[in-house]
C-alpha cells in the first residue's frame, strides 16, 4: 500500500501478510492487497499500518536530474508495525518466557549474545566474507579497485592502472612513442620519461633502486580479444573466465593469497587460484604471442576499473 | 534448595540440557504448540526446607500406598504425603493412575473436609497436572468443577494449587478450555484477581494467560475476559509498586499483551489507561536497571514494551494526545537498549521495535530523540545483525523524513556517516538497501551531508556496492552514485 493510497480512504485497512517478519535480519513485509471485505483468516485482528510522512524529494536541482536519472527508485517510509502474538519477531521472547515457567531460567551464566554482522564482498565472483569493515575495505582495495577494464588486472595505485592502460591498450601509444618519450617512472613524483620499456626499467632500478623483476612493470602481453562492455553496463560479468591451457604466452598469476598489495597486485582472487597451477611462466617477451586466447582471464574479481567508467574512455 | 540423591549435575550438563530445551521450545513455537505447565517451585514442599527427591519407584512401593490411603485410617496422611514426593517421577505416575479406581479416589480426597488431607491430594493433582502426557494430566478433568469452586474459598495456599492445576489443564487442548469456560472459569477469576495474597493473584493471571495465549483466544475468550471487566484490575495490576512481587506483575503483562495483539479491541484497553500505565511502568523499570539491578527483570520489560508497542500501532490518535513526557520514556528505553544487547539481545531487538512504533512520522518524539542525545546510542548498535542494525536504521529513517531541520542535525553527529558505511557493506542486504534509503533522505535534503560523506569515506563505501548482487541495493546505490557524485573523482 502506497501513501497514496492510504490517504484518502482511512477506514479501510491494510491487510498484510508478512512473507516473514517484517523485523529481523533480511524479511519484508509483503503486500496482499487492500479490501475489508476480505478479511485474511489468518489475521483476524486489525492490522493499521498508516505511512506516516511523504517521501522525501528536496533538493536544488533534484528535479531537473529525476529526468535524467529516471524516478527514484527508494520506497522508504516511516510506518509503525504491529505484531500480532505468533510473529516470528516474538519468538526469543517467547521462548524466554516459556524457559521462566518452566524454572528453566538459571543465573548459571547463560547469557545470549549479540550476532555481530559480517561483511561480504559484493563482487562477483568473489564472496569472501570478513568480519571487520576495515578488513573488507583492505580486500576491496587490493583487488577491486584500480582495475582494468579491458583485461581486468587489478593495480595497486591509479598511477599504475593509468600507466598499464596507456601502455596496453591505448592505440596511439605505439604511434607516439615513436616519436617521443612515453615510457612514464613507474614512481609517481618522477617526472621522467622513456624512449623504451627498457630504458625506464633501467631508470627504476638505478635510481629508485627497485628490483628488476618488479611484479608492476611488465611489458605488454599479448593481445587477447575483449569483450567491449558499455560505460554503464550494470550487469555483473561473471569472473569465472577459463584459461587456456595451451595459451603459452599468456601470463602466469601469482599464487599468493594474502593482502599486501606489492605481493598480491595482479594477482587473481582467491577464487581463481586453483587455476593457476596449471598456467606456464611469464615469459618476459615484449613481443606478441601467436596464439589468441578467445577469452581474457586475469587479475580477477571486478568487472571493470572505476576510474575509467564514464570519464576517460 | 533440592539435592539429587544419585546423582550431581555439573554445569555444562545443565548448559547442555537448557540449549536442547530452548530447541524443543523453539520448535514447539514454530509448530504454534508452544504450551508450558508450571509448577512453582514454592508448592512444591510442604514446608520443609530440605526436600529429598526420590529417583525411583517400585509398583510394589506405589501399591502399598495406594493401599493405605484406601483404608481410611489415620496412616492416611502419611500415605498421602509420601505418595506425593515420588509423584514428579513419570513412572510413578502412569503406574499410579492405572490402578483401578485411583483417580477417583483421589479426587474424594480432594473434596475430603480435612484441610490436610485435602491440601495433599491437591498437590498430587498438580503433580499430575504437570505431566506432558495427556494420559495422565487429563485424569484431572473430572476435578474441575471442584476446582473452580474451591476458586471462592478462604485459603489461599489451597485456592493457588487449585489456580496452578486448572493453569495447566487449560494448556491441554481446546476442549478443555471449553469446559473451563462453561463451567464458569472467568467469573471465577474475575473474584481471585481482586484477592488480597500476591501468589493467588500471580496464579489467577496464570491461569489467565494460558487461557489468553489460545489459538483460538481470539475468538471465544477474548471477548469473555473483556465483558467480565477483568481488564481494568489486570491494567492497574501494571506498577512496580502494587503490593504484589514482580513476578504478579509479569503475568498480567503478559495476559495484556496476548489481549492487545489479538487486536480485537484497542480502543478499549487503551481507554482503561494502558498505555499511561505501560509508560509509567517501563520508565520506573528504566530506573531500576539504571541503578544497577538487571537480573529478572527483563521479564517484565519485554511484555509491557509489547503492548505498548502494539497500541501505538493501532491507535495513532490517542497516541497523539498523550500527556507524558517523551524524555523520560526515551531514558528508559535507552538504558534497556544497552543494558541488555550483551545478555539479551531480543530485548534490545524488541525495543527498537517499540521506538519505531514511537517515533514514526512523529516531530515531537523525533526531536526528542536528537536533543536527548539518543543517536550515538543507535550508532552503537549498528554492528550487531539479527534484526538489530536493521531497526535502527529504520529509526534514523523515520527521523530523516522529517526534512531539513532533522536532517541536519542528524548528519552533524560524529560516527553517524562511519556507521553507514559499515552497514552499506555488511552481508545483509536488508541492511544494505535500508542504509541507503536512510542516505537518499539525507542527501536529498541536506546538501551539505554530501561533503560530509564524502570526506568520511563514503565514496569509497558507496562504490563497493554499486555490484552488489542483490538488485534493490544496486539500482540504489547507483542512482545515488549517478544523482549526488557524479562528478566526485574518486
Amino acid at each position: 500500500m502506497r501513501s497514496d493510497e492510504a490517504a484518502g480512504r482511512p477506514a479501510e485497512q491494510a491487510h498484510w501478510a508478512a512473507g516473514r517478519c517484517a523485523l529481523g535480519c533480511c524479511r519484508w513485509w509483503e503486500e496482499t492487497g487492500v479490501s475489508p471485505s476480505r478479511p485474511d483468516p489468518v489475521r483476524p485482528g486489525l492490522v493499521v499500518l498508516e505511512p506516516a510522512v511523504a517521501c522525501a524529494e528536496g533538493g536544488g536541482d533534484g528535479a531537473a536530474r529525476e529526468s535524467e536519472l529516471g524516478p527514484s527508485p527508494f520506497t522508504f517510509r516511516s510506518r509503525r508495525i504491529f505484531l500480532q502474538k505468533e510473529d516470528e519477531f516474538f519468538e526469543d521472547g517467547d521462548v524466554h518466557r516459556h524457559l521462566y515457567l518452566q524454572n528453566s531460567i538459571t543465573s548459571v551464566g547463560e547469557v545470549e549474545r549479540p550476532k555481530v554482522s559480517e561483511f561480504c564482498c559484493q563482487i562477483a565472483g568473489c564472496s569472501q566474507l570478513f568480519d571487520a569493515l576495515e578488513n573488507y575495505e583492505h580486500h576491496y582495495n587490493t583487488f577491486h579497485r584500480n582495475v582494468c577494464s579491458s583485461c581486468k588486472r587489478s593495480f595497486p595505485s591509479s598511477h599504475l592502472l593509468d600507466i598499464h592502460i596507456l601502455e596496453w591498450h591505448d592505440s596511439f601509444f605505439q604511434i607516439l612513442a615513436a616519436k617521443q618519450n612515453m615510457y612514464l617512472c613507474l614512481v609517481e613524483s618522477c617526472t621522467e620519461k622513456f624512449k623504451a620499456f627498457s630504458d625506464r626499467k633501467k631508470h627504476m632500478i638505478k635510481v629508485h633502486g627497485y628490483p628488476s623483476d618488479f611484479r608492476f612493470d611488465k611489458p605488454k602481453k599479448p593481445k587477447c580479444n575483449q569483450k567491449n562492455q558499455s560505460s554503464h553496463d550494470i550487469e555483473m560479468e561473471t569472473s569465472s573466465c577459463q584459461k587456456e591451457a595451451n595459451d603459452t604466452s599468456c601470463r602466469t598469476s601469482t599464487e599468493s593469497m594474502d593482502y599486501a598489495p606489492a605481493e598480491t597486485m595482479e594477482a587473481d582472487s582467491p577464487s581463481m587460484s586453483e587455476e593457476k597451477s596449471s598456467i606456464p611462466k611469464v615469459q618476459q617477451r615484449p613481443s606478441f604471442s601467436y596464439k589468441v586466447p578467445t577469452t581474457i582471464c586475469f587479475g580477477h574479481g571486478s568487472v571493470r576499473g572505476f576510474k575509467n567508467a564514464r570519464k576517460k574512455k | 534448595m533440592i539435592r539429587n540423591r544419585n546423582r550431581v549435575c555439573g554445569v555444562e550438563e545443565i548448559k547442555a540440557k537448557r540449549r536442547q530445551h530452548e530447541r524443543a521450545l523453539r520448535k514447539a513455537r514454530k509448530e504454534k504448540q508452544l504450551v508450558s505447565k508450571r509448577l512453582p517451585r514454592g508448592l512444591q514442599g510442604d514446608g520443609e526446607d530440605v526436600e529429598i527427591r526420590e529417583t525411583s519407584v517400585t509398583q510394589e512401593e506405589i501399591f502399598q500406598l495406594y493401599q493405605r490411603i484406601q483404608r481410611g485410617s489415620d496412616d492416611r496422611l502419611a500415605a498421602l504425603c509420601s505418595l506425593r514426593r515420588v509423584l514428579h517421577l513419570k513412572e510413578a505416575q502412569q503406574i499410579f493412575v492405572r490402578f483401578e479406581n485411583s483417580i477417583r479416589v483421589l479426587n474424594g480426597l480432594f473434596t475430603s473436609n480435612l484441610a490436610s488431607v485435602q491440601l495433599q491430594a491437591a498437590q498430587c493433582l498438580l503433580k499430575l497436572s504437570h505431566s506432558d502426557d495427556p494420559s495422565i494430566s487429563l485424569v484431572c478433568l473430572p476435578a474441575t468443577p471442584y476446582l473452580l469452586t474451591y476458586l471462592s474459598g478462604q485459603s489461599a495456599k489451597f485456592t493457588e494449587l487449585c489456580l496452578y492445576i486448572l493453569g495447566n489443564l487449560a494448556a491441554e487442548n481446546e476442549a478443555v478450555r471449553s469446559q473451563l469456560l462453561v463451567q464458569g472459569v472467568i467469573q471465577a477469576l474475575s473474584v481471585c484477581l481482586q484477592s488480597p495474597h500476591g501468589a493467588v493473584v500471580e496464579a489467577t493471571a496464570y491461569l489467565l494467560s494460558q487461557m489468553l495465549q489460545a489459538k483460538e483466544a481470539g475468538e471465544k475468550i477474548i471477548l469473555a475476559v473483556l465483558e467480565a471487566s477483568l481488564t481494568p484490575r489486570l491494567i492497574r495490576l501494571l506498577d512496580l509498586d502494587s503490593e504484589f512481587g514482580m513476578q504478579t506483575t509479569v503475568e498480567c503483562a503478559w495476559c495484556l499483551h496476548y489481549i492487545v495483539s489479538s487486536g480485537v479491541s484497542s480502543e478499549c484497553m487503551i481507554s482503561q489507561g494502558l498505555i499511561s500505565q505501560a509508560v509509567k511502568l517501563l520508565i520506573a523499570l528504566g530506573r531500576t536497571v539504571d541503578s544497577g539491578t538487571t537480573d529478572g527483570v527483563e521479564l517484565l520489560i519485554y511484555p509491557v514494551a509489547r503492548c505498548l508497542g502494539n497500541l501505538i500501532a493501532s491507535d495513532e490518535q490517542l497516541w497523539c494526545k498523550r500527556q507524558f513526557h517523551d524524555s523520560d520514556l526515551l531514558q528508559a528505553l535507552s538504558v534497556f537498549l544497552r543494558g541488555f544487547l550483551q545478555s539479551r539481545p531480543f530485548v534490545t531487538r524488541e525495543c527498537l521495535w517499540l521506538l519505531n512504533n514511537l517515533s514514526a512520522g512523529d516531530r515531537q518524539f523525533c526531536s526528542a530523540i536528537l536533543c536527548h542525545n539518543l543517536v550515538p546510542v543507535f550508532l552503537q548498535l549498528i554492528p550487531f545483525s539479527g534484526g538489530i542494525n536493521t531497526l535502527v536504521l529504520m529509526l534514523l529513517g523515520n527521523v530523516a523524513e522529517l526534512g531539513l531541520e532533522y536532517c541536519e542535525k542528524l548528519q552533524q553527529q560524529t560516527g553517524l556517516f562511519p556507521a553507514l558505511c559499515s552497514t552499506l557493506s555488511t552481508a545483509d542486504p536488508e541492511a544494505a538497501r535500508m542504509t541507503l534509503e536512510v542516505l537518499n533522505l539525507i542527501f536529498s535534503y541536506c546538501q551539505q551531508a554530501c561533503a560530509r560523506f564524502a570526506n568520511q569515506n563514503g565514496i569509497l563505501a558507496l562504490e563497493m556496492v554499486q555490484y552488489h548482487s542483490n538488485d534493490e541495493v544496486r539500482v540504489r546505490a547507483n542512482f545515488l552514485m549517478d544523482r549526488y557524485f557524479a562528478d566526485q573523482d574518486v
